[in-house]
Order: structure tokens, then sequence, then C-alpha cells
């Protein structure tokens, strides 16, 4: 009986001591942003700042636009078949266009980003800290908040809304291409219905505001778990992984969130 | 036209290159004088640190003097580089202070620390090397982030740091294609790059052939007196480090056990110090981590089953 109170006991106090560790490095994540996003941009900032956004950002590109291709076609596929029972294929373009625009495009662009960009940002933020490239700097009297982190951060947040942006526009010719060109609809109402019914603030900037959002939380999320790794072999390996499962998971909760408070009427 | 940094450096570094021809280097006179009495650089005050239930420091006081090369030694895992990282601001005591120029760096904004940061080098003992530059960009760095120095000024201040360490030829391989031995001498190329005022240097010695260990010493004696530098050692090479050092200090337990100049250390009655100073491996400095005695370690099950 005594044991079992112990026991229990021990228990909640383990679940205290993870509440405390939780929000202890939540609140160090959030000082660590805020530290490292101010700053003002030196002529020195843009050109580390141009370096990284060619490795997040356009090194991201080819995976990011051929994803966006089968996307569109594999939607205009399936759109057609349940379409075409009620002799609706017309519309097709409509919806392949708010669907990409405003959900998938978004949604599967971050996810493919935190693949592709994020794991590497971690690892190579991780692998500079254990082998005290990070310290030195420091010594030296440079802050590597602000010139290996905050160039990473900023490329990170300015090259996925971008991204998002081709892979729409990718996806959206890949529907032309199997819906118009192998299906026959109509090339006129293709285009037509898709600009009658595309909002260019409703739709378009929503799916802009989504991908801003994951943007910041996938680039802060990679950073961070890379800056606060335990610096062997076995952390850096951790981290890498905790990146990717904690953006995608993120990202898919905030993108409930936003869906809800942009298109649910909340 | 130049900020302050790169004024004082284009001064230093004509002395220094004054220094390194052999007209200068020869003439014993061409010396900087040196303050006759010790003005303490470093205080370090009743210092306690440690890491998790591993007590590294019990209460250390050291006082080091500007412009001498004060050499640190004590058995492996004693916390050298621990107490230059302490040193250093990397690490925050449980208890005492460490004021560097009267500037207590535990008590400084982060913006203050980073300030005083650029008057001090240190030379990593994994060298820590920025992966992504070359060696010529690895000695640049400093000089490109704190001066507004033009380019060609750069490149002949690099050279001559490269050259000091004779790897001005491997100016541009990437720190991967780099021997053990040759990183840490860019390392230490890139430590004094600013000619700093006071320069830690963890193990500078460690895996050098008997040249260019001659050739560090030489230049870490050199880099001393021509710019009255404050040099702290960390080493575990008793003769190179004796042979440059002015002052030496043992630590061993957590504690400073020896002080002195080589001199008298050499002729110290201490048991503990004669055993390092002469690298005996029986004596009352421990050579092992702090365990269980080996006999319970080992025997420890064949016991526990004997006593039952
Ligand atoms: N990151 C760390 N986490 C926990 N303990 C550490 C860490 N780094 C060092 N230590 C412990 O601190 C002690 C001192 O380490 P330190 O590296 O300062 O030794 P050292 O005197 O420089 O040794 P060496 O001469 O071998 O370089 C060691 O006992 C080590 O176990
Ligand atoms: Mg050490």
């Amino acid at each position: 009986m005594q044991s079992n109170i112990k026991y229990s006991a021990a228990r909640i106090a383990r679940l205290g001591r993870k509440g405390c560790d939780t929000m202890e490095s939540l609140g160090r994540a959030g000082i660590f942003l805020a530290q490292s996003a101010v700053g003002v941009p030196s002529r020195e900032g843009w050109s580390l700042w141009l370096r990284q956004m060619h490795f997040v950002g356009v090194l991201s590109l080819a995976i990011v636009l051929v994803s966006g291709l089968f996307i569109g076609m594999v939607l205009a596929l399936q759109g057609y078949t349940i379409l075409v029972d009620f002799g609706a294929e017309q519309a097709l373009g409509q919806m392949v266009a708010l669907s990409l625009l405003r959900e998938l495009a978004p949604v599967v662009a971050a996810l493919l980003f935190a693949g592709r960009a994020g794991s590497a940002l971690t690892a190579e933020i991780g692998l500079m800290k254990a082998t005290e490239q990070l310290t030195s700097m420091e010594m030296i009297g440079v802050d590597p908040l602000r010139r290996v982190v905050a160039p990473r951060l900023w490329a990170g947040f300015v090259s996925l809304p971008i991204l998002t942006i081709g892979f729409s526009v990718v996806g959206i010719w890949g529907g032309y291409l199997v819906g118009v060109e192998w299906l026959g609809v109509f090339e006129g109402s293709y285009w037509s219905n898709m600009q009658a019914s595309v909002s260019f603030i409703n739709d378009i900037g929503n799916g802009i505001i989504k991908s801003l959002v994951f943007a910041l939380v996938v680039t802060w999320i990679a950073v961070f778990q890379g800056y606060d790794l335990v610096p062997t072999s076995e952390g850096i390996s951790r981290a890498t992984t905790r990146t990717v499962v904690y953006s995608s998971l993120a990202v898919l909760g905030l993108d409930f969130v936003l869906t809800a408070v942009m298109f649910g009427g909340l | 036209m130049f900020d302050n940094i790169s004024k004082t450096l284009f001064f230093k570094t004509l002395r220094y290159a004054c220094n390194q021809c052999y007209v200068c280097r020869n003439k014993t006179t061409m010396k900087v004088i040196q303050p006759m009495t010790d003005v303490p650089f470093i205080e370090i005050e009743d210092l306690y640190f440690s890491r998790g239930d591993h007590e590294i420091f019990r209460g250390i006081n050291m006082t080091i003097p500007r412009g001498k090369v004060t050499a640190i030694m004590g058995p492996s895992g004693t916390g050298k580089t621990t107490l230059l990282k302490l040193i250093g601001g990397q690490l925050t005591p449980d208890r005492g202070r460490v004021r560097i120029d009267g500037q207590d760096v535990h008590r400084l904004s982060r913006k203050a620390l980073f300030t005083l940061r650029k008057r001090m080098g240190m030379l990593f003992q994994s060298g820590a090397l920025f992966s992504d530059l070359d060696v010529y960009e690895n000695v640049a760095f400093p000089l490109r982030v704190h001066t507004n120095l033009p380019d060609p000024m750069v490149r002949d201040l690099v050279m001559l740091k490269l050259q000091a360490v004779g790897l001005r030829g491997a100016r541009n391989l990437s720190p991967a294609e780099l021997s053990g031995g040759m990183a840490r001498r860019v390392a230490l190329a890139r430590a004094v790059a600013l000619d700093p005022e006071l320069i830690l240097y963890d193990e500078p010695f460690v895996g050098q052939d008997p040249i260019s260990m001659g050739v560090l010493v030489q230049l870490i004696k050199r880099l001393n007196q021509a710019l009255a530098l404050t040099s702290v050692i960390v080493s575990h090479d008793i003769k190179e480090t004796l042979s440059i050092a002015d002052y030496l200090y043992l630590i061993a337990d957590g504690q400073v056990v020896a002080y002195g100049t080589p001199h008298t250390l050499d002729a110290n009655q201490d048991p503990r110090v004669s055993q390092f100073i002469h690298g005996e491996p029986d004596g009352p400095v421990p050579f092992h981590y702090p365990a269980e005695t080996f006999y319970r370690d080992i025997l420890g099950q064949a016991s526990a089953v004997k006593a039952r």
C-alpha cells in the first residue's frame, strides 16, 4: 500500500519535473528567437543571408517543385473522376486551385521544407556546436546568434513562402496538364472558372499568411534544436529527428487552427 | 578613417614585423620595457565550480600578472580547460569571481563581455576552426569582423601570421584537409590575428613535431616580449613550458598546490610538486579519476558473494 503511494508520488513528481523542463525549454527557445531575430543587418549580414538563401531556399527548389507538379496532377485526376459524375468537370480548375492555394501548397511545402532544409540546419548548427566552432566564435567576440543563427532564421522565413508560391504555380500547371491536355476538360473553363472563384485576399493572401507562420515555426524549431542540442554525435542525430517530428506536428496542428480561424468562420 | 582597433593593430604589427627581422631579433636591447613590478591582469578569487556532483574547483585563488607568461599545469582532467573557459566567461562559477583588468567577467552584460573578448585570444584544445572557411579566411575572420582594414592590409596581416606558424603555403586548404598539428597552428594564427592583450593557450604543443614545437615556443615567447602580451599557457610539455614561463601554477584536486617561478618550483620539496615536475608515476598526485577502490570495483561481486 505504502509503496503504491510512494510509486504514484514519484510518478507525479516526474510529471511535474517534465512539465517544468518543457516550460523552461520553451522559455529558452523564446529568448533565443528574440535574441537572434533582432539586430540591424549590416552589409556583411546581407551577404551571409544571401548565402543561406542559396542553401536553404534554392537547393530546396527542385524537391518542392517536383512535388508540386505531382500533387497538382493527382488532384486533377482525383477531382475529375468525382466531378465528372455530377457533370461538373468544368469546375476542375477551381477545385485544383483552391485546394492548392488554401491547403496543400502551404502544408506540403512546409513538410518538405522541414525534411529537406530544417534537418540540414539542425545538423549543421549542431556540428558547429559539437566542434566548438560556436564557442570559439564567441571567444573572438562575435555573437553566434547574430552571425550563424540569424541569417539562417531569416533565410528560412523568407524562402518558404516563395517556395510555397512556386509549389502552387507548378501544381496548377500540373492540374492543367492532366485535366485539359489528357482528360479533355475544356481549356477555357479550366482557367476562367479558376479566375472567377479565386479571391486574391481570401485565398492567396491567407495561403501566404499560413506559409509565413509555418516558415517561422519550422526554421525556429530547426535552428533552436541545433543550437540547444547535446554536443555529441548521438545528440545531433536525436536533434535532427526531433526537428522533423516537431515541425511536422506543429505545421499540421497550426494548419487546423489557422484554417478554423480563416475559413471556418471562427 | 580607421577605427581604434585598426589603429592599434597597425602599430602593433609594425612592432611585431620589426621584431621578426633578423636585425632586431638578435638584439636583446630591442625588448619593450617591461614594468618592473607585476601588475595583476587576471585575478581569480575563491573560485568554486562543479559539474553535476563532481566538484572541479574548490576555492582557487590566482593572480596572473600583466605582460608575463603564466603556465598552468596539472594532471589530466583536473580542469585546466575548464579554468580557461571560466576566465573567458563561457562558464559561470558557483562561487567566487574572475576579474580581468578590473572587470568582473561574470557580472558583465552580454555586450560588455563581447567587447572584453575582443581583447583576448584563445587557442582551443581542439583547434575549432570554422569548417566553412578556408585557412586564409579563418585567420582573416577576426580582422574582418572587428576592423575595417582594406583588403590588401588584411592580406598582409594574414600572411604575416601564417608565415609565423609556417603555413603560408597552406592558405587555400580547407580545415578538413589539414592534419591535427597543422590545424592547431592555424588556430594559433587566428588567435593572435588581432594581437590581443591576453592570449589563453590550451595545449599549444600537442601533436607538434620537435621542429614546429621549437618554432611555436619561440613564437609564443616573441609575441609575449614584442607586444607585452599577457599569456596563459596550459600544457603538459614540462620542458618547453618551463623554458618560457615566468610563473607557474600547479593545480590538482580542485586547488592550487604550488605557485612560483620555474626556478623556485624546481627546488620545491613538496612531494606533489616534484612528482609532477619530474614526471614520476607514483606519488601523492592521483593519476586516476575519483573512483571506488580498484579492489572493490574488480572484486566487488566476488567479495559480495563471499560475504553472503
Ligand atoms: N561538458 C562536460 N560535462 C560534464 N563534465 C565535464 C565536461 N567537460 C569536462 N568535464 C569534466 O570536467 C573535468 C575537467 O575537465 P577539463 O577538460 O577541464 O580537464 P583538463 O584539465 O583540461 O584535462 P586535459 O589535460 O586532459 O585537457 C573532467 O573531470 C571532466 O570529466
Ligand atoms: Mg584540457
